[in-house]
């Protein structure tokens, strides 16, 4: 019990020395809570959204996708008289018909889509009583007639939409304009998606082509009877297989498809949250070596009056659960406070999340307190044991301060072994013959490296701490050489506050390395292979439309526009193995457009009556020659027998494995309205008139604001744009990580200004100003800092290396290391020591001079 | 007897006055109201150029506070202190550092050096804070007088305490400052260690010209001063010139007697 309540007493005590280790746990353990109420909070909503939508029965045609529009742009349908004959059936006391339609863009009278920029669809529909489940109309009334439309108050607010305002529908069968004739409003949350309602009829003449048609049957149960119940007596009664789900299975279902996307998220974020974990231990590891130290004759005593080396190493550790503890309750609540930071963010952005829907498991602090009690305590271990090894003598030597050891032959040998047996795999991985082998390589070198590092850490503190200087503190004077021997006196806890910098400016080296690489190498094969001067795509990959497709070839300027499916079909080889694939259905001038290598035959033939063209690995996989026959059974079609007439070579990045045929070929064998849409578009410009043509493309196409229509350098700066966009989430997710790295700067500055009181008093009586004297700690600020960041950034950039000669086999073929990026964050985290040494410089510069020296 | 203030005995040529530091009506207090402490009680106390003075008196009595005031590394609460010539009291924080780099030096009882600094460095650590070139000839004689020229690589852990403070002198003395200031000097030295550091001291003093004010309860090394000034209750209560350690210690013992009559 005294055990317990010295380190109670201690623990207050030295609060302020522990304050900042708190907050190390506190954002770590923030970071998970956060993530995880977060990710709760969104799976509550959806839950919500697709409870309450569901009819109790829904019957759907049998290859209909919930959620995803299909290539056609049309969807799926029912007949009309199936509603009447759902309606018959025993224990149904409504059925209603349902038209909805993912393969919509819904434009303003400026041509601005309306749609979520966030990936969130635009739906349209015909209004349903079912609706009423979900929404309830706010203003103006429901649709009647074919030039009235209903919009979401969201996407009505969102983009200033009045009553009487003009919107056109872009579906694959047409344009049509309709007056907002009323505006909904969600009951439950909606989670981005822009929705439109029309009446039946209209609906289903504009978005499904026809009238009499449905996409799906929405059935309410007589009262008593059970949803399972009515789906079997559906089941029994209709002739046809339809698809049936009952509400709960269509809100599984819709659960399912977002849940696997939410647990992505939540998985990531929970890496991003072990990182900082993980550099918050050196930070804790740090604070709790300075207390032993400080407290070596206090340790002493106690050791020397009979306390055993398992109570004083105990009575450490229990401060470090109380210091857990307080971090832990703390980052608990500061993370529900980020998850509603968060979900006010997504709010910002176009996805409204409700507070009302904010749901903290119980797990959730269970999950939080264990990780950052646990992470604490085992962080403090390996300064508990030491506090364990002091000798009572300790308690009589004068010398408060021990020495710390140097840092020993073992450690240097472990971590020598170590950095090399990690370098050993990182130029393994690089030799590998096949990607999956080398990844396992490229994960081991890079673990093994980054344990030697933070192993050989202090070790390399002196030298590299010493060229730091050489270059950059010399010029500061006696200031800067103190600074120096500051920084240099206690390489292991230089090498530790270094070490938890290191690691997240080596992720960020390595990722840079990659990223740019990526740019590079795309460009390069993008400009070997690319012929076609303009390329359109949908900004959210749906199909393009017909009318955009005319509208595209009407344009004056061009030489010839390509058009390019993708067509599902179920392939046959002539040694009677089948697989399932999307093949490439193209007009031949795609041949034009992307220049590709063969190894067997003449592009040009795969695109002539009833041919194909096959990639290099699986005509190798299947032993499929030229002049072979290999069976197409297409999905929504009949079976052909198309002939290799080509051979296509894999070493590429684009269109990989892609196996040709001409969209004359496929349309032999697929009706009409089952033909998917065209994917993407090429067009050349006629030679001379590119910037003509271009212009020409985009003012065609402005009525369909979905489109993009770009140029090879659009393209590229697309392609480059959107990789630094993924880099810069990523950053910013590693940004927690270097926060707590910051922090563990802060925390060895504070903590040595303290333990240095009487140093820093005898130096300010002597006569070093308060400038310099902060100056002097600042620039140790900086050496810290400097030697983390060329660590990490070496590390990083061997990592990055590795990663680039090892994925040259997947067509990464270009290692471009992106020296500003590297050289700022170096520079940065010379501005970030110096950040970091504000607080404690400001400190020791207000510390009394005689309060220092003062003997007791 | 609540002043020091001597006539002039050492007069010098040369513009300087005979007088190093001086104090006038020095009070300083801690607290306000009924827990106000009195430390200094409007002292006048006038310091010899090129002498050794010791300040003695019981634990308590305000001697510390007193050295600590005339160095300038405290302020006071009412009074005026004088180096030389210049007024100290009402100085900004950066000129009394520039002050104390330039024109005193100090030997504390104990931590009287840097640990990361070999024994060369940490003397020359005022100087090289201010910039300034050590004058080479001055440096290597006051090395020799401190014995300490085999040692001027040696970081403070691989010395000796006596040598600790050996080191503490000959920094004190390198960038000959106008007046050193010593807070117990010996106290954490043995008898020996401790007769060696003051003998540096009063052949600095008789040799080198040096202006020492030296606090210390021991009468033996007050013995080494030229003049004891006794301090009781924030006063300077006793004077005594050339004195020896036996002297000291009566007069100390008859404070004593006298301060438990009172």
């Amino acid at each position: 019990m005294t055990v317990f309540r010295t380190s109670l007493r201690n623990f207050f005590a030295h609060k302020g020395r522990m304050a900042l280790s708190a907050v190390a746990v506190l954002l770590s353990v923030a970071f998970v809570s956060g993530t995880l109420v977060f990710t709760d909070t969104m799976n509550t909503t959806f839950d919500k959204l697709f409870a309450t939508s569901a009819a109790d029965v829904t019957v759907s045609p049998k290859g209909a996708e919930a959620t995803e529009a299909p290539a056609t742009g049309r969807p799926e349908t029912l007949p009309a008289d199936l509603v009447d004959e759902v309606g018959s059936v025993e224990g149904v006391k409504s059925a209603e018909g349902a038209v909805s339609s993912m393969s919509v863009t819904v434009v303003n009278s400026e041509n601005k889509n309306m749609g979520s920029t966030t990936g969130a669809p635009t739906i349209a529909a015909n209004w349903t009583e079912n609706e009423l489940k979900s929404m309830e109309i706010a203003s103006g009334h429901a649709p009647r007639g074919p030039t009235e439309v209903m919009v979401d108050a969201d996407t009505a607010d969102k983009h200033n939409l009045k009553m009487g305002d003009e919107l056109r529908t872009i579906a694959v069968t047409g344009d049509f304009t309709a007056k907002i004739s009323g505006i909904a409003d969600f009951k439950v949350t909606n989670p981005g998606a822009a929705v439109v309602f029309y009446d039946t009829a209209t609906a289903q003449r504009e978005l499904l082509g026809k009238e009499g048609l449905f996409t799906q049957v929405l059935v309410v149960a007589d009262a008593g009877v059970s949803d399972e119940a009515l789906k079997k007596n559906l089941a029994s009664a209709l002739e046809q297989p339809y698809k049936l789900q009952t509400a709960k299975e269509a809100a599984d279902a819709g659960r399912e498809e977002v849940g696997s996307f939410l647990d992505v998220m939540k998985y990531a974020m929970l890496g991003f949250a072990g990182i900082a974990f993980l550099v918050g231990i050196f930070l804790i590891v740090n604070t709790f070596s300075m207390l032993v130290a400080q407290r070596t004759r206090e340790i002493g005593l106690m050791r020397a009056i009979g306390s055993s080396r398992k109570q004083v190493n105990r009575s450490v550790l229990i401060e470090a659960v109380l210091l857990g503890l307080v971090g832990s309750i703390a980052g608990v609540a500061a993370g529900v406070g980020l998850a509603v930071g968060l979900m006010r963010m997504m709010s910002a952005v176009g996805m409204n999340l409700s507070t009302d829907d904010l749901t903290v498991k119980w797990t959730t602090p269970v999950v939080g307190m264990v990780l950052g009690i646990v992470v604490t305590t085992l962080a403090a271990y390996i300064p508990a044991r030491r506090a364990g090894k002091v000798s009572p003598m300790a308690a009589l030597r004068d010398s408060g301060m021990p020495t710390d050891a140097k840092a020993g032959w073992i450690r240097g040998g472990t971590g020598l072994v170590l950095t090399a047996a990690g370098a050993a795999a990182l130029v393994a991985a690089t030799q590998a013959g096949k990607a999956s082998e080398g990844s396992m390589f490229l994960g081991l070198g890079v673990v093994l490296s980054l344990i030697g590092f933070v192993v050989i850490g202090p070790l390399l503190a002196g030298g590299v701490v010493r060229v730091i200087s050489a270059l950059v503190l010399r010029m500061f004077g006696p200031v800067g050489r103190m600074a120096e021997r500051n920084a240099l006196r206690n390489p292991r806890r230089t090498g530790a506050t270094g070490a938890a910098l290191m690691i997240g400016l080596a992720l960020v080296a390595c990722l840079s390395v990659v990223g740019s690489s990526m740019v590079a190498s795309a460009t390069e094969e993008l400009d070997k292979s690319v012929g076609a001067d303009f390329i359109v795509q949908s900004a959210t990959m749906g199909p393009i439309v017909p009318q955009a497709q005319q509208a595209l070839k009407k344009t004056p300027g061009l030489e010839h526009v390509t058009e390019y499916k993708g067509v599902d079909a179920k392939i046959t080889a002539p040694d009677g193995t089948t697989e399932d694939l999307q093949l490439a259905a193209a007009d031949p001038t795609y041949a034009q457009d992307l220049r590709r290598e063969t190894v067997a035959g003449e592009l040009s033939a795969a695109y002539g009556k009833d041919a194909i063209s096959v990639g290099s690995d699986y005509a190798d996989r299947r032993g499929v020659k030229v002049g072979d026959t290999i069976e197409v059974d297409f999905k929504n079609g009949r079976p052909a027998e198309l002939k290799v007439a080509a051979i296509t070579s894999d070493d590429t990045n684009v269109d990989k494995g892609a196996m040709y045929l001409n969209i004359t070929t496929a349309a032999r064998y697929i009706p009409a309205e089952k033909m998917p849409e065209n994917m993407i578009m090429f067009a050349k410009a006629v030679d001379g008139q590119e910037k003509e043509a271009y212009t020409a493309l985009k003012k065609s196409l402005a009525e369909y604001p979905q489109y993009k229509v770009q140029n090879q350098t659009d393209f590229k700066q697309d392609l480059k744009d959107q990789i630094g966009q993924l880099l810069n989430i990523v950053y910013g997710l590693l940004a927690l990580a270097i926060i707590v790295a910051v922090l563990g700067v802060v925390n060895t500055l504070a903590l040595s200004v303290v333990e240095r009181t009487r140093e820093i008093g005898l130096m300010r009586a002597i006569g070093l100003s308060r400038r310099q004297l902060r100056r002097m700690i600042r620039l140790e600020s900086v050496v810290i800092a400097l030697f983390g960041a060329l660590l990490g950034l070496g590390l990083g950039m061997g990592w990055g290396t590795s990663a680039q000669k090892l994925l040259a086999l997947e067509g990464l073929g270009v290692l471009d290391i992106p020296w500003p990026t590297i050289i700022t964050v170096f520079v940065g985290s010379a501005f970030v020591g110096l950040f970091a040494a504000l607080v404690p410089a400001f400190r020791a510069g207000r510390m009394n001079v005689l309060n220092a020296i003062a003997t007791e | 007897m609540t002043t020091a203030v001597t006539t002039p005995a050492y007069g010098e040529t040369g513009g300087r006055t005979a007088v190093a530091a001086r104090g006038r009506q020095v009070v300083k207090a801690y607290g306000a109201g009924e827990t106000r402490v009195v430390a200094l009680d409007h002292v006048d106390v006038d310091i010899a150029r090129g002498q050794f003075t010791a300040i003695m008196g019981p634990s308590g009595s305000g001697k510390s506070t007193l050295m600590h005031c005339l160095a300038g590394l405290d302020t006071v609460t009412s009074g005026q202190i004088f180096l030389d010539d210049t007024e100290i009291t009402g100085l900004k924080d950066k000129k009394l550092t520039q002050l104390r780099r330039d024109r005193v030096g100090f030997i504390f009882q104990a931590f009287n050096l840097l640990p990361t600094l070999n024994a060369l460095e940490n003397i020359t650590l005022p100087m090289d804070i201010a910039g300034r070139k050590p004058d080479a000839a001055w440096l290597n004689r006051v090395v020799e007088t401190v014995g300490l020229a085999e040692r001027l690589g040696h970081r403070p852990t691989q010395l000796s305490g006596g040598q600790q403070q050996r080191v503490a002198v000959a920094r004190a003395l390198a960038a000959r400052p106008e007046i050193i200031f010593g807070d117990e000097p010996t106290g954490n030295l043995d008898s020996r260690a401790g007769a060696e550091v003051l003998g540096f001291l009063r052949r600095s003093v008789d040799e080198l010209g040096q202006t020492i004010v030296m606090v210390t309860h021991d009468p033996v090394a007050a013995s080494y001063a030229d003049r004891v000034l006794y301090l009781a209750d924030g006063r300077i209560v006793d004077e005594m010139l050339r004195p020896t350690a036996e002297a000291v210690l009566d007069r100390m013992k008859d404070f004593d007697a006298r301060g438990r009559t009172s």
